[in-house]
Order: structure tokens, then sequence, then C-alpha cells
């Protein structure tokens, strides 16, 4: 079966240190002012001292039914059989149709390519054998990457045995990125 | 080769005058793919510091168009991570962490990460400098290396002679070049030595060190099922791997406790949370080691063994019951006796950690002890899930060059170390009272300071007192890499190349050697610290001490003891030295044992055992001024960072929501936030996150150096805030026992402005 790459991404052991972030912009070349990721507070929930926060790291869900291709008047977005929604940035016109349609807010506007840009899954990694840059330097170890497509791959395992969500799932986009929103217990294991 | 910048204002020429805000404040942003590059070698003056010298190992003909990977080792904080630099035709494009570095563990944080934005930052200092106006007036000329040195070494021999060697004041930061600057400062003869500790972890080094002899011992977390964090906010104070292990703890479904006056992302983490009043984490400790000690929970095999002093310990917590300490403390007195219990019937598997500053009041000396008694109890020391004798100085012990002695010092510290503070140790100091001691000119008047990669200005309480201090000073020198607030006040700025530029000497950790390597040329006209040092050393006359022509000469005496080719190393990045088997319990004290009563202490007149200090509480209507990190920047240096500074651009005052609805402040709006010595203008962060007797502002921004093109005008420092209060017996900085008011602003406060 062919590969299709997908995130977990364990909400708890995400400690909004953005260095995905700051990995990512320097992987990518990504202007400064504009991000292909980030981390979303969830919280306050409460009041002092009954309080709870959680963070979710999130990018581009590289969605199986992605309205940026859909609404692509081009071509230039495509969803790949590996499950990567990818840019051709020589048919990408900048007409920014998928940003507006994008419900994530995935895509920026690159000023000097003039193309509507966004995640890869790093897939200039993935060639060499390497993990997306932000699961690669993600501290926290909330950043889980693989193949979903694989039964024995971290990914899969983690979503048989966790309760998972994706966001907006209202919208219809059948995103590739999953969240693991379980605490773990006092002797249990989140793995 | 790197673009040519497209800045319209020309770089200053050798000899010419400019003004420092125009010069860099003009100047467009510069991306790291197009960096400047200035012509090193041609202001050199006959120094060798262009990259002949200090050839980078993988620049060559081979490797033009392809991406090479150069071990080396990060500098964005003091954990030292290895890193791996990808760099293509001498620009470097990433950096990541070095999977074989026991720090980084293969990742990077945020501010590592970042690194490429030091290597870029537009405002780096680019060439030696004298200043041609008043001081702080911006007016300086550049010079050439030569006239920069010969000036600096003159001022400070004039010093010396005119005023004696004690009369120059010289500190640094922590870093790998430190043994050579106090090579330098020792052999001048000066004793007045200024180091961050005691604005930072003495409290929990010196408390650690009388127990163990030990500073900082590590935990072992993979054994682990339990931990208390005191004020220890690991997931914001990023420690890289130790914050990597907490979360791989945390995620086995191991217990974290944390006491935190603040809901930190850390206490986000935990199973338990107690939002301890400032201050009185120590009746919080006591109280705990009553319980074991009374419920008898404790290891006694260990303590009969390992400890002295156990039933003075006993005798002096008789009184610090959980209901006590609950009065104090404000956790409830079941909650004490439940956590003491629950502690430890997972012994030895349980840790107090020794955490940095706990509360940073006074009182945190004797906080750090009652923690570090704590683990004794708990026998956890060297055992599976207990804390771990690997010191920072614990390593392979390294070759050296040899020199001579150095010359005896024939004065008493400005620092009152040890006649004031008999209990801290020289090479940690207390740099508060240097700056004291400035302005009353006594025990004798400091005439120079020579500052190393360091920000007096933003570090120390009481920024106003320390900006007098420095502009009444003979000379100041500072050598850094960027135009930091201290170098704003100087006669004199030695550049140096960063930590992407340079070699410095060899850093252990565990029992790998690892090497830190220039990974690019140096873009300007910059120096190692340690060819600064020995050029500095060369014309004081002191040049025996610096017996090394270039950087490797160091890095070759430091492996010889070992059986390392330099190439290979340099190829690698470390080199693996055998594990020796030693472990046997013997502790580095008096008496050779864990001292849980202390004979040090007893020798100066202090209890043995920790005892309750009363600690100061804010007026009505008046809060405790905390302070703490963010994981996006490292105290003072990365506030010109434009990444860092796009994720997190300035540290707005986190207030309570019911004190912010009350004082009729809402989130966002201007306060007002005045202490006894100091005014400031920040932005409300309403939030349920803390205390309501408490507000928070990070540390690091609020910069005084216009030069900082990104840093100046962001946020604001809680240096212009902080009071002096000095821990007697550690020399530590009391940085909580501030108390501020807050009000919203209002129209006549903003034609004041901030006063500090």
């Amino acid at each position: 079966m062919s590969k299709r790459y997908g995130f977990v991404m364990l909400v708890y052991r995400c400690i909004d240190c953005k260095a995905c972030q700051v990995a990512c912009w320097a992987e990518n070349e990504v202007p400064l002012g504009k991000t292909r990721n980030w981390i979303t507070r969830d919280g306050y929930r409460g009041t002092f001292p009954h309080l709870s926060v959680d963070y979710l790291p999130g990018n581009c869900m590289h969605c199986d039914n992605a309205p940026c291709v859909s609404v692509c008047p081009t071509g230039a977005s495509s969803k790949r059989e590996d499950g990567i929604v990818a840019v051709n940035y020589k048919k990408c016109i900048g007409c920014k149709y998928c940003m507006v349609a994008c419900p994530y807010d995935a895509r920026y506007f690159h000023p000097e390519k003039e193309v509507a840009d966004k995640c890869t899954m790093c897939k200039h990694r993935l060639a060499e054998g390497k993990e997306p840059a932000c699961v690669t330097t993600c501290v926290g170890g909330a950043r889980v990457f693989g193949d979903l497509n694989d039964p024995h791959s971290r990914v899969s395992k983690l979503l048989r045995k966790h309760r998972h969500k994706v966001l907006l799932p209202e919208q219809g986009t059948k995103p590739s990125i999953y969240y693991i929103m379980e605490r773990p217990q006092e002797g249990g294991n989140l793995e | 080769m790197p673009k040519q910048s497209h800045s319209k204002i020309p770089t200053p020429q050798p000899g010419e005058t400019f003004h420092w805000n125009r010069y860099f404040t003009r100047r467009q942003f510069i991306k790291g793919s197009a960096a400047v590059l200035a012509t090193a070698a041609a202001a050199a003056g006959g120094i060798k510091t262009g990259f002949k010298e200090n050839q980078v190992a993988y620049a060559s003909e081979e490797t033009s168009g392809k991406t090479v990977a150069i071990p080396t080792i990060c500098e964005n904080c003091v954990w030292r991570c290895g890193a791996i630099a990808y760099v293509k035709d001498g620009i470097l494009t990433k950096l990541e962490g070095n999977p074989e570095h026991p720090n980084s563990r293969g990742k990077l944080c945020p501010r590592g990460n970042a690194g490429i934005k030091v290597l870029y930052d537009p405002d780096r200092l680019q060439f030696p400098m004298i200043r041609a106006g008043e001081r702080g007036s911006g007016l300086w000329r550049r010079v050439s290396w030569e006239e920069a040195l010969d000036f600096t070494a003159e001022n400070m021999q004039r010093i010396k002679d005119e005023h004696g060697p004690e009369a120059m004041i010289m500190s640094s930061t922590h870093n790998l070049t430190q043994p050579y600057f106090e090579n330098l400062l020792n052999a001048f003869g000066t004793p007045n030595y200024g180091t961050q500790r005691s604005l930072c972890f003495n409290a929990m080094t010196i408390a650690f060190t009388y127990t163990y002899g030990i500073a900082q011992p590590g935990v072992d977390y993979d054994n682990c099922r339990y931990i208390i964090y005191t004020g220890r906010n690991l997931a914001e104070a990023i420690s890289n791997s130790e914050t990597q292990k907490m979360m791989e703890f945390a995620a086995r479904g191991g217990k974290i406790v944390v006491l935190d006056p603040r809901f930190t992302i850390t206490a986000s983490k935990a199973v338990e949370w107690l939002p301890v009043k400032p201050g009185t984490d120590l009746a919080f400790f006591l109280a705990v080691n009553h319980v074991i000690v009374t419920e008898e929970l404790y290891d006694r095999d260990f303590i009969e063994k390992h400890t002295v002093g156990f039933e003075k310990l006993k005798e002096a917590l008789q009184s610090y019951s959980p209901e006590w300490a609950a009065e104090r403390c404000e956790i409830d007195a079941g909650t004490i006796r439940r956590i003491a219990r629950e502690f430890a019937s997972y012994r030895p598997a349980a840790v107090a950690h020794p955490n940095w500053r706990t509360s940073n009041f006074r009182n945190s000396f004797q906080t750090q002890r009652a923690i570090a008694i704590l683990n004794a109890l708990m026998g956890n020391w060297g055992k599976p899930g207990g804390l771990t004798p690997e010191g920072e100085e614990s390593g392979p012990e390294l070759g050296s060059l040899p020199q001579p002695p150095y010359p005896k010092v024939r004065a008493p510290r400005l620092d009152g170390v040890p006649w004031k503070y008999p209990l801290v140790p020289l090479k940690y100091g207390v740099i508060q009272e240097i700056r004291d001691a400035l302005l009353t000119g006594k025990p004798y008047q400091g005439k120079g300071w020579l500052v190393y990669r360091q920000n007096p200005l933003m570090s120390i309480p009481e920024r106003r007192k320390t900006l007098t201090a420095l502009k009444n000073l003979d000379f100041l020198a500072v050598i850094d890499i960027l135009p930091n607030d201290t170098a704003y006040y100087a006669d004199v700025i030695l550049p140096e190349s960063t930590y992407l530029e340079r070699w410095d000497p060899i850093a252990p950790a565990g029992n790998k050697l690892f090497l830190r390597q220039p990974v690019v040329e140096p873009l300007y006209d910059t120096m190692s610290g340690l060819m600064i040092l020995k050029e500095l050393g060369k014309r004081l006359g002191l040049e025996d001490y610096f017996p090394y022509e270039k950087e490797q000469d160091i890095i070759k005496a430091q492996i010889a003891p070992f059986n390392i080719d330099f190439d290979e190393l340099v190829k690698k990045g470390f080199y693996e030295v055998k594990e020796s088997e030693d472990h046997e319990m013997h502790f580095q004290t008096k008496s050779g044992k864990v001292e849980i009563n202390s004979s040090l202490l007893e020798s100066v007149g202090e209890p043995g055992v920790p005892v309750w200090q009363e600690p100061p509480a804010p007026p009505e209507g008046q809060f405790y001024l905390l302070t703490g990190k963010v994981a996006q920047h490292s105290q003072f240096t990365t506030q010109n960072n434009q990444w860092l500074m796009e994720l997190t651009p300035d540290n707005p005052l986190w207030i309570n929501a019911a004190v912010a609805k009350r004082l009729g402040i809402k989130d966002n709006q201007k306060v007002v936030v005045e202490s006894k010595v100091g005014k400031v203008i920040s932005r409300a962060n309403v939030t349920e996150a803390i205390r309501p007797d408490c507000v928070f502002l990070a540390a690091g921004f609020g910069h005084l150096s216009k030069a900082l093109t990104i840093g100046y005008g962001a946020g604001v420092s809680n240096s212009a805030l902080h009071e002096t209060n000095t821990d007697k017996l550690s020399g530590c900085q009391a940085l909580s026992e501030t108390f501020v008011t807050v009000k919203p602003l209002n129209s006549e406060e903003i034609a004041g402005g901030e006063t500090s």
C-alpha cells in the first residue's frame, strides 16, 4: 500500500515554546511576518485557582477533502497520493481563492514568490528520510509524524489507542492532522 | 559568497566618526540569506583577525554549491546544546539539535533554532569603536583593532598604576571562554570579579554545595515517579534536555507537583498546582519535612550511614506542623500532610527538584536547604529515580596549557566576599554590591570596568543607580556581539565574533567532549573572546598567561590527555571518553557526608539546620512583583532577534482578572507600575493565571540602547523597578521582594513617561 502521511498532535505534551515555528521558518525560508505553522492556546478555562489550558500545535491539515484544492482555478493545489496537499508554484497565479477557502487559515501569500504558500510536510526532508522540521525539533514531543497507512507506525498506534479528534469536523474537510487531548493518568502512559 | 548589503548608509571607514542611532536605525533589515559582509581583513591593522587563522573546517572548493553539516555548540542560553549547522556556500541556512549531544538530544528550543538571526542580526557590532562624544551620546569613531586594544590596555594600566589593580572591575557572563577571562582578571591582580550568579541561582547552588558538596545535582528522570518543582518552570525556562525529560516523565504518568504563584505552562502540565504565597515555600517544605520526620517516613539507613545532624533537624522541625505552615503559605494543612506522605511513599524515586531560584526571597537559601534535606530524607542520592551527582563541573578532566602562578591579591573585594558574605564562593560573587561600592566609594573607589558579554545595566536591580555608577567610572570597556545597553555607555567596544563564527574551549557533557567551532567565516571585523583576551594580556605585560597563538592551541592542549585526533574532533564535533566506574558514596563536604546540619553555617554563627525566616509582604494596595522567563527569550540577550521578537515582542504585566476589574484595568490597557525605586508604563495582560496579590513581568525587555533597533522600545525593564535586597548568606538578590502599585495610565503620566 502507498504511504499516507499525517500528524498526531499529543496536545498534553505541547509546551507552547514555538520551536516548531522557528524551525519551519528556517527550513522553508518563510518570509518575516508569515508562518506555515502555529500553536494556539485553548484557555484558560475556569477561574483562579481552578484552571486548565491546552496548547494546540497546527499547520496545514492536508485535508482529504481540501477546499483549497477544489477552489483552485489552475490546478496548482492538489492532493497527492501520499496525503500531502501540495502547491505547484509554476501553476499558481496568486488569486488567493484557496486562502479564503481554507477554514484553518493555513495559507499565506508569499510576497516575493507571489504564490499562496503553506506547509508541505517538508516533503524535501521526507525524500531524505528525515521528519518534518517542526517534528524533529519539537521539545515537548507533541508533534508526531508518520504513515497513517502503516499499522505499525507510531501515529497509527496512537490513533488506535487513544480518543482523537480533528479540528472543525463540521466543515467536512477530513484533515490528516489528528489531536489527542488526553492527559496521562498517574502511572499511566500517553504512548 | 553572501550578497552585498543593500544598505543606503555606508559602513563607517576606519577613523570615521558616526552617530550610532542614525547609523543603525536607518539601515534596512537584512534577511539571513542576503547578509551583510563587511571587509573583515581591511581594518585589521596587523592583527590576524581574519579567517586565515580561523579557517572554517569545511569551507573548500569541494563543498561549493553543496550543503554541509557542521557540528558545534549553541550559545543562545547557558545550556550548551550540541547543534548541527547547515551551511551552503558560506551561508548558514539551518540549525538543528545534535542527536549525539545529551543536552539537546537532537532538538533545539526556539532560541537555538533562531541562532541564525544572531549571526545575521542587522545591528551587530561590526568593528571596534571608541567613544567620540559624551557617554551615551551615540557618537563613536570606528578604529582599528590595534587602536582599540591599545586604548583599552592603556586605560587599564593607567588605573592600575594610579589606584592599584583592584580599582579595575572585571565581569563576565557564564561562557566557555570564561576561564581565560578569569586568567586576565587574576593575572592583572584585581579581586573584583562580577558574575551573574547572585542575580540568579546562588541560593540553590550554595545550599546544595553546603549540603551535598555538589552545586547542581541532576534528576534521574527515567526512573523517577514523583517530582516537586518550586518556582521551576521548565516548560518556559527551557533547559532543553531536562525540559524534554520532564515532558517524557509527565507523559509516562509521573506525578508532578508545582509550587508557583502563577499558573505557568509547567503548572498546567502538573497533576497538582499549588499557588503558594510568594516567599512562603520555605514554610511548605519545613512542614513536609516535619511530617516525614515525625511519622518516620524517611530512609533510616541512608540517614544513619551518609548524613550528619539528623537529631538537630528533628528538634528544629518540631514546631513546623502543617497547620503552622498553612497559615503562612496558604496551602491547606491536609494537602501538605497528604503530599508529604504520598511523596515519601515513592522514595527513593521521589525528588524535590533543586529548582533554580524558588521564590526569589532572601529566605530562598533556607528554602533550598530544606529542599536539599528533603531529598536526603528520601535517601534518593544516586538511587534509581533520585538525584544524580552530575554537577556542571563533572566530566572528564581536560588538559591545560602551562602558565605562571597569579600575583597575590592586595585588597579586599568590593562586593564583600568574604568579609561581608563569608559563605559566597569567590567565583560567584555578589555583583549588585559592586555597583553599590562604586556609588559609596567604600571600601575604596572602583575606577574602571571591563565587561565581557554581560549587561550589568539591565541585570542589576535599581537600574537608575547602575547607570549613575557606570557614568561615574573613569573607564568602561565592553566586549560583546551586540550594541547592548552597557555598551551604549562605554568608552570602547571590542566586538566579538558570534558563537557561529569562532572557536571556544572544549565543553564536556557527560562523558563526551564537545567542540564549538566556526560554521561560517566571521562576517565582520570581529575577533573571538580568546584572542581579544590574549591581545589585551599581551599589552598589559601578561602574555605568559595566554600561551597560545590561536584558539586551536587551547583545544589541542585540552584533548592532549586523550587519544584524540584534532581533525577528527573537528569533523565529528565530539569525542567519547570511557565512563569511570566510580560510584562510591562520598560527599565533598567538610564531614564527607550529607550535611543536614551544616557545620559551615554554624561556624559563621547561623543555625545549622533550616529555620523559618519571615518574608516581607506587600502593604495594602501593593503587589508582589514576580519575574520569570518565557521560552522565546534568554535574559537580556535575545530581544533583538527578529524571529524571537516575532513570537514574543514584549513583556506585558500579568494581573489577576478580579483585581484588574476592581482597579478598572482592561486587557491590553496601558498601566503605570511603580515601586520605591522606579516607574514603568506597561500593558496589562489580564488573566486568571496569577494570584490576586501578585503581578508578573518577564525578564529581558525594556532596553535603553537605541542601537538595538528591534529590541529598543519593546516592553519594560523590571530592573528599573527592582529594589536591591541581598541575602546575607548566599548573596542572592531577592528579586520578588519588590512591591509595586499598579494603576491605569492617565494623561499626566504620559507626559512623565518612563522614569528609570
